[in-house]
């Protein structure tokens, strides 16, 4: 590559000081690139021009919702006879259905006294006091909302798929941790199926098992089980080999080795993969509303459908209620298990007795209830929060929505939004000549990542345009573009604030912390209220879902800059200013575009959803495709939304493998 | 160079006499013609003459290989402290796991009680390293989530032995290194030292008949090393173990071993005592290595002194030819005469205030190659 030359940095250059990513995008290798791909295009499109045009060419299209109505249907007329579906899928399904079914009838049972104090319990022995309460307030506030039936809907089936994706993760990490070979595979399956949106694993589910609880149910365990299968592997591979050394010179064997060294020494892993783990199921559980599972998810669809906003915040508070007791829980169970200090406290709240004693409490509790006859929650105590909140929404359309002095009103803003940026961004992409999408894309990967990624990205852009959905795929990544322009905008704006005064980090962090715990469909709601439907709502919906991510990365990383390196700056009279354009963005620069890739893989996930608000596009076509039962539409949509997803991934993808978790 | 005035002035006294004895004495572990080559094609490496001369980086040039142990052969006797030194790349580590094979060599003989070690199916040597050589690690390997006593306990929970049984016996360990009390605390709310106190007691706890050290001290404070090297030569006073000890510290070679094999670039360049490694450095790689030696503190009076002249052989102080230079300079200090080196009643020879400091301003350096086995 050397043969292109490479001119010196020049002086100016570094004067101007770009953002850190631009100016390294622009050093010598990334130049040498970018004349390679400009001689490969003046070549290749001239040709590509003549033969083709500037749309995608029809003649490089292939119809697939013939063949894929065709499976479709022979599915359908074969789920009873034969045999694949009779012998195996069948009673995986029946199996789902019934423990299902079973816990769902277990909770029922318990009643609500029963549920609420074996909760209450649990929280408190693995979290301690503050969390109890909070999940005490939660379930008090899941009945008080007139929403325990569906909340234990939801809490059966994220029993039987918490359990199962835990299964299943933590053997193929197993696998994965014990065999070379296979880490090679998976890892890389792991790595993307964990940046898809979850809109994608909806179809293929329903195309084999039906709507119904056995496809939410599976598609949230595919969803929710590789993190946990990575997290098991990582422990695994990540133990400290002096340990392991030691272990081996002591004479162990490789089951002793797993047993008393490797597992134990993984265990942080292991409970960072349950608690990843179950917060991607629930964010599942409540999408897969769509495709048959009962609960808050369905509330909140249901609500949704018909803009009912009250209604569906009613659903939406026991949803996020839920996710902070299951995360904090989870997460101070990791830290207290992952700790290497023992446990302190009175001897009589360790061991068994303890659990005996809570599970005791909690059958009490249950029979109490059932011999006063209360095993739903009394209908009695319930608050009607829809009316009122709808009263509200009500007087904010009315006084908020447009005509307010100065700065304007939400829908106008939503309005602007999309006549000003979304709709220009739109017809741009699409008016773009195809080869010249393909040739940015390459162009991004290959600066960014390797040639590698360069390929797959671009591979993957072609086969949107063989699917025949370009049009609507280049409506969706308008929407991605724009509301990841907002979010990269704001988020490093917040994450510089916040790198800069620990006060303001301190206030940040709660908020943070919540936001990142809430499922994705909880966005839609608040958007809703404020922008109605349409591209603006679905783009904020994703502004606000990717923000907590890009403004930690950012924060974490500008934090993480060597500290010798800002001293020394500082030494030589650098203004704060100065520090913060020439070291520390500079030096955060994996940081930053880690934080681009996050941003993308969430903004890209929530667009997809807005599918529900009126996002159109992708994600209009995967909600179509199962209210109609056009499995075709959907599942092309939903490869489109895949192939969207690795393009995205890729062009962002530092060529280092990020190491955090994509989170809830 | 490590060894410091401080550091140096607490070799211990009792210089072993030991060196004419040594052939007689029980080998354990038998090591001939050792090689461990990391790299393509590894195996090739030993037995091609073309290249076995060559430097470490010629061969990595030539080969893409590198050999971290090179054609090495010594033997380690029953009851003695053998220390392998170097600096670090030297192959030195590497070169002790190969005794247990926790890194398999490329080639060689390697016998432990004339037992061949190479040839070990799985289960004989999981049963060597269960029970007949224990190892002490640079950063402790000690399982974070198990207790002091549990990670004592653990070799002997790896051999099945129950748990009141072992745990027993930890606890006597845990007594013997100095930790009772601290029997129930995890790893990690140790200091350095006692974790390695800790890693110490885990490898006494199986009784092996060899302690393979692995610079098991580099990792402390300079203060808690020397506790802990005093601790070793303590516990060797005690029971007489085999100990194999690793170490890039000239200091704590001298300290602590029998016998020292100085290595470089895999190979081993001298071995010997500290006396003969000191006093006569094999090439100018050890004498660069020793410089800093405070000699009177490792050096006997058998090397300074001369030949008795008339009448000097019945009168002065008597010393053994064991004493060392600074005893000696002591003696000779309060006589204000020359002294006699006696061995059995019989009188060796003479050492004045000239030959002792000849010894100590380096220039009684022996024209003869009085070099080590």
């Amino acid at each position: 590559m050397s043969v292109f030359g490479t001119p010196p940095i020049s002086q100016r250059y570094l004067d101007t000081a770009k953002p850190a990513p631009v100016q390294l995008l622009l050093h010598r290798r990334g130049l040498a690139k970018l004349l390679l791909l400009a001689v490969a295009a003046a070549v290749i499109v001239p040709l590509l021009q003549a033969k083709y045009g500037a749309a995608w060419p029809s003649s490089l299209t292939v119809d697939v919702s013939g063949p894929l109505g065709r499976t479709s249907d022979w599915i359908i007329d074969n789920r009873d006879s034969h045999p694949l579906f009779v012998y195996f899928l069948g009673h995986l399904s029946n199996a789902v259905v019934i423990s299902v079914r079973g816990v769902y009838l277990l909770l029922l049972a318990l009643g609500w006294t029963g549920v609420t104090a074996g909760v209450t319990l649990i929280a408190w022995r693995v979290a301690g006091v503050r969390i109890a309460a909070t999940a005490l307030i939660s379930f008090v506030v899941s009945g008080l909302l007139g929403m325990w039936v569906p909340t234990m809907q939801t809490l059966a089936l994220m029993v039987v798929a918490v359990a199962a994706s835990v299964l299943v993760g933590a053997l193929l990490g197993l696998a994965a941790g014990l065999s070379d070979r296979l880490f090679r595979l998976l890892r890389p399956v792991l790595d993307t199926m964990q940046v898809l949106p979850a809109f994608a694993y909806l179809l293929p589910v329903v195309l084999v098992f039906g709507i119904g609880v056995p496809a939410a149910l599976l598609a949230t365990v595919i969803y929710a089980a590789p993190p946990m299968a990575r997290l098991t592997a990582l422990g695994l591979r990540g133990a400290d080999p002096g340990v392991l050394e030691a272990v081996a010179s002591l004479g162990a064997t490789g089951r002793q080795r797993l047993l008393t060294a490797r597992l134990p020494l993984a265990r942080k892993e292991l409970l960072l993969g349950v608690n990843q783990t179950i917060m991607m199921a629930l964010s599942m559980v409540v999408i897969a509303s769509m495709i048959g599972a009962a609960g808050l998810g369905d509330r909140v669809y249901q609500a949704l459908a018909s803009v009912d906003v009250g209604a569906a915040l009613a659903a939406a508070v026991p949803i996020v209620l839920l996710a902070i007791v299951m995360d904090r829980t989870t997460a101070a169970a990791g830290e207290r298990l992952g700790a290497d200090t023992p446990a302190t406290g009175p001897k009589w709240q360790r061991g068994w007795p303890v659990w005996a004693g809570v599970a005791a409490v909690t059958a009490v509790l249950a029979l109490v209830g059932r011999l006063s006859g209360s095993l739903v929650w009394p209908g009695a105590w319930s608050l009607d929060i829809a009316r009122p909140v709808n009263d509200f929404k009500e007087w904010m359309v009315d006084h908020l929505y447009s005509g307010v002095p100065v700065v304007g009103g939400t829908a106008d803003w939503a309005a602007h939004f999309t006549d000003w940026v979304l709709n220009p961004l739109r017809d741009g992409l699409t008016a773009l000549p195809w080869y010249g999408t393909l040739l940015i894309v390459a162009a991004l990967a290959w600066l960014i990542g390797t040639w590698r990624t360069a390929l797959t990205a671009v591979l993957a852009m072609a086969a949107i345009g063989v699917l025949g959905v370009w049009k609507p795929s280049m409506n969706t990544l308008s929407q991605v573009l724009a509301a990841l322009a907002v979010t990269l905008v704001i988020g490093f704006g917040v994450g510089i604030l916040a790198a800069g005064s620990k006060r303001f980090e301190a206030i940040l962090r709660p908020v943070l912390d919540v936001m990142q715990t809430m499922p994705q469909f909880v966005y839609l709601i608040p958007v809703v209220a404020l922008f109605a439907v349409g591209r603006a709502p679905a783009a904020a919906a994703a502004v606000v879902y990717a923000l907590p991510a890009v403004i930690r990365i950012t924060t974490q990383g500008l934090r993480q800059v060597e500290p010798a390196a800002v001293e020394s700056a500082r030494s030589l009279g650098a203004t704060r200013w100065q520090i913060l354009r020439q070291v520390q963005l500079p030096l955060a620069r994996p940081a930053l575009l880690l934080a681009v890739n996050q941003g993308v893989v969430l903004v890209l996930a929530v667009v997809i959803i807005g599918g529900l608000v009126g996002g159109g596009a992708l994600g209009y076509d995967v909600v179509t495709g199962l209210a109609t039962g056009d499995l075709a539409l959907g599942l092309v949509a939903g490869v489109a939304i895949v192939c969207l997803g690795l393009m995205l991934d890729r062009v962002t993808q530092p060529t280092e493998r990020r190491t955090t978790g994509k989170g809830a | 160079m490590a060894t410091t005035a401080a550091g140096a002035s607490e070799i211990p006294n009792a210089r072993k006499a030991v060196d004419t004895a040594e052939d007689s004495r029980e080998v354990v572990f038998s090591v001939r013609h050792l090689w461990k080559v990391f790299g393509p094609k590894a195996d090739k490496i030993p037995d091609d003459s073309s290249v076995t001369e060559l430097s470490a980086q010629e061969l990595r040039e030539q080969t893409g290989c590198t050999a971290a142990v090179r054609d090495v052969s010594f033997d380690v006797h029953k009851g003695e402290v053998f220390v392998v030194m170097g600096l670090s790349g030297s192959g030195k580590s590497t070169l002790v796991r190969c005794l247990t094979r926790l890194i398999e060599p490329t080639s060689g003989d390697l016998e432990m009680d004339g037992e061949d070690v190479r040839a070990m199916d799985r289960g004989a040597l999981r049963d060597l390293r269960r029970r007949r050589a224990a190892m002490v690690f640079q950063h402790f390997g000690l399982l974070p989530h198990r207790t002091v006593v549990d990670n004592v306990a653990y070799g002997l929970e790896i051999q099945g032995v129950g748990k009141s049984e072992r745990r027993e016996k930890a606890t006597e360990m845990v007594d013997k290194v100095g930790l009772a009390g601290l029997e129930k605390r995890r790893p990690g709310q140790l200091s350095g030292g006692q974790q390695q106190r800790v890693g110490l007691a885990r490898a006494l706890a199986v009784d092996p008949e060899v302690l393979l050290f692995d610079e098991p001290f580099s990792a402390l404070d300079p203060l808690i090393r020397r506790d802990m090297q005093e601790e070793v030569v303590r516990l060797h006073r005690e029971e007489g173990r085999t100990m194999v000890f690793i170490t890039h510290d000239l200091a704590e070679a001298l300290r602590v071993g029998d016998r020292i094999a100085l290595m470089r670039d895999g190979q081993i360049v001298q071995l010997g005592t500290p006396e003969e490694i000191v006093g006569s450095p094999a090439d100018d790689y050890v004498r660069d290595f020793v410089r800093d030696v405070p000699r009177e503190q490792v050096l006997t009076v058998r090397r300074a002194m001369r030949p008795a002249e008339d009448g000097e052989a019945e009168q002065g102080p008597a010393l053994g030819p064991d004493t060392l230079i600074s005893d000696a300079i002591e003696a000779v200090a309060r006589s204000g005469g020359a002294a006699r080196v006696v061995d059995d009643g019989r009188c060796l020879g003479i050492v004045d205030h000239a030959c002792l400091l000849k010894v100590v301003a380096r220039i009684d350096q022996p024209q003869h190659g009085e070099v080590a086995a």
